[in-house]
């Protein structure tokens, strides 16, 4: 067991561990490809890493910087297009868990990547989706990596982008979407939530060390629910510090320089 | 042909761009370079992610609209000439997903009308849409499987196409190397196609091999030889992408104004084609050492 670590760092390996050893990842850009990378030299050596540029299964080399940097594409079985990962495997069904970064999310679990204010003109442009809405559309299990701040948790999203739980726990089904009843589950460095399926709305499952539900509350615009029982986020140990530290981003492109 | 006569040729005031690449990732920078000296206006710019050669344009004001996926360079920061146009009002941006742009290519390389998806479905990609462009979308039962929705886009066929290759012959047979993206469907729904290439092979070699062509030339309308040409942008086997320039042009890009006009002009205007560009931004010694790179990348 080790102290010294940041929260920066147990959440990469938290979202980490929510992957499963075997499983089809569709990876976004950013942290998820970082606690990809990880889980892939951890618990989950198995997993077919997917990319939306077109890789198939490669393993990452420390520490991509884009989505179409070389480094996401090494010893890849195939480096193909957009329409075979996002297209072939995903709206076909194969992808098992979709995993995003995210600019906003409201209780709902639903992501804002694209603008606050009005849509012809806005107060704030983001990005856009990317590949993220036909993800959180399309994966069996969406997984969320994002810092805990509370202008990135509002009531409701200002521009729903990437659909969670949209209103409420039916809602997607009334949408029409593939995927139905996804597990969602949201990993930030104070917490762990996922959507209760009865109501479609976020509950805290899991706290980081140190943190209690009201820190989390003084950092989320929305009201925090916690479940029924509440555990605490597992402290990494010197082994699983050292492989996401030397192995997965030795630059600290991602880790932080300052930590 | 040279990139200042493909584009003379192939490139209208006007037209509906389809751009090649993604992030910082096989851009065709020299054509877009030409582009931007020629000052060819009104564009509408589409693909799936946009990057630097879409933020160069719109912040000259070259764009009248984007629809895309997303506009940003991910690590590097987003596309800030795009980010302030559109929060000015001064761009019309219409939203897409990154699957639903490759459908509607998909569509126009088939010939169709529409192209159906299955996301998008309760998002506001779908509820908003910019007062400028036509019907966005509509919603259909599944005729053989009634309660089914499906979404249907409109195809897109670009007036032109630009992409970077590795490997070209003069009839414009492609070989693109490493990830293609968007690329095989936008190209093949183009009405021309301008490539850019890092080396031309003979029409032997393509003709030996004719499996490990990407794009064949009925499709292509223009080779340009440029080896680097993808500079400051990746290309794959061939060189890393150029991270200290990159941050160079967000830095001139953010700051706009004074920063973003000495940027163009020392780099593009005051260039009189792109060999001159390579020599300004570190020329033989800065290619050397971003090809080793690549190499031990690979």
């Amino acid at each position: 067991m080790s102290s010294d670590y940041t929260l920066n760092e147990l959440m990469i390996i938290e979202a980490a561990r929510h992957i499963r050893d075997g499983e089809t990842v569709f990876v976004g850009t950013g942290m998820p490809m970082v606690a990809t990378m990880y889980a892939q030299k951890t618990h989950a050596r198995n997993i077919c890493f997917v990319v939306e540029t077109g890789p198939i299964s490669p393993e990452a080399l420390p520490v991509p910087t884009s989505v179409s940097d070389p480094k996401a594409m090494y010893r890849a079985a195939k480096l193909g297009t957009l329409r075979e990962v996002l297209g072939c495997l995903l709206q076909r069904g194969m992808v098992d868990v979709g995993f995003l970064g995210g600019a906003q999310i409201d209780q709902f679990g639903n992501i804002n990547s694209t603008v606050i204010g009005d849509y012809q003109k806005p107060k704030v442009r983001f990005p856009g989706s990317g590949g993220a809405n036909d993800i959180a559309s399309l994966a069996k299990r969406i997984l969320v990596i994002t810092p805990h701040e509370k202008r990135r948790f509002p009531e409701r999203c200002a521009y729903l982008t990437s659909p969670g739980y949209l209103d409420g726990p039916e809602a997607r089904k009334k949408a029409g979407l593939k995927s139905l009843y996804p597990d969602l589950t949201v990993v930030t460095d104070l917490a762990v939530m996922s959507v209760d399926k009865t109501e479609g709305k976020l509950k805290v499952k899991k706290l980081m060390p140190g943190v209690s539900l009201e820190k989390v509350q003084e950092s989320t615009e929305f009201k925090v629910q916690g479940a029924s029982s509440i555990a605490p986020v597992s402290i990494p140990s010197g082994d699983e510090l050292r492989i996401l530290r030397d192995e997965v981003d030795p630059g600290r492109e991602y880790l932080g320089k300052g930590d | 042909m040279t990139a200042a006569e493909a584009v003379r040729q192939f490139v209208a005031d006007g037209a509906l761009v389809g751009m090649g690449g993604q992030s910082i990732g096989r851009s065709a920078m020299c054509i877009y370079h030409e582009m931007i000296r020629q000052k060819k206006k009104d564009l509408t710019l589409v693909g799936c992610n946009l990057s630097i050669p879409m933020d160069m344009m719109v912040g000259l004001g070259l764009v009248r609209r984007t629809e895309c996926g997303t506009g940003n360079l991910e690590r590097f920061g987003t596309t800030h000439c795009w980010r302030k146009a559109v929060e000015q009002g001064k761009l019309v941006n219409e939203d897409y997903s990154h699957l639903a742009m490759v459908s509607r290519f998909l569509g126009g390389e088939m010939g169709l009308p529409f192209m159906a998806i299955r996301s998008l479905l309760g998002s506001d990609i779908l509820a908003k849409k910019c007062a400028s462009t036509g019907k966005k979308y509509e919603i259909i039962d599944n005729p053989w499987n009634p309660g089914e929705k499906v979404v249907l886009l409109p195809s897109l066929n670009p007036d032109v196409s630009i992409i970077h290759a590795q490997k070209a012959d003069e009839t414009g047979n492609l070989i693109i190397e490493g990830f293609l993206a968007h690329e095989p469907e936008m190209t093949r729904a183009s009405k021309a196609v301008i490539v850019s290439c890092e080396e031309v092979v003979s029409s032997d070699e393509i003709r030996q091999y004719p499996e490990r062509t990407t794009i064949p030339y009925v499709y292509v309308s223009a080779v340009v030889h440029q080896p680097w040409g993808a500079h400051p942008t990746s290309v794959y086997r061939c060189y890393a992408h150029d991270g200290e320039h990159i941050r160079e042009y967000q830095k001139a890009a953010r700051e706009g104004g004074v920063a973003f006009e000495a940027y163009t002009e020392k780099y593009i205007f005051s260039c009189g084609d792109f060999d001159q560009y390579l020599e300004k931004v570190g020329g033989f010694r800065k290619y050397n050492r971003l090809r080793q790179e690549m190499v031990e990348m690979l």
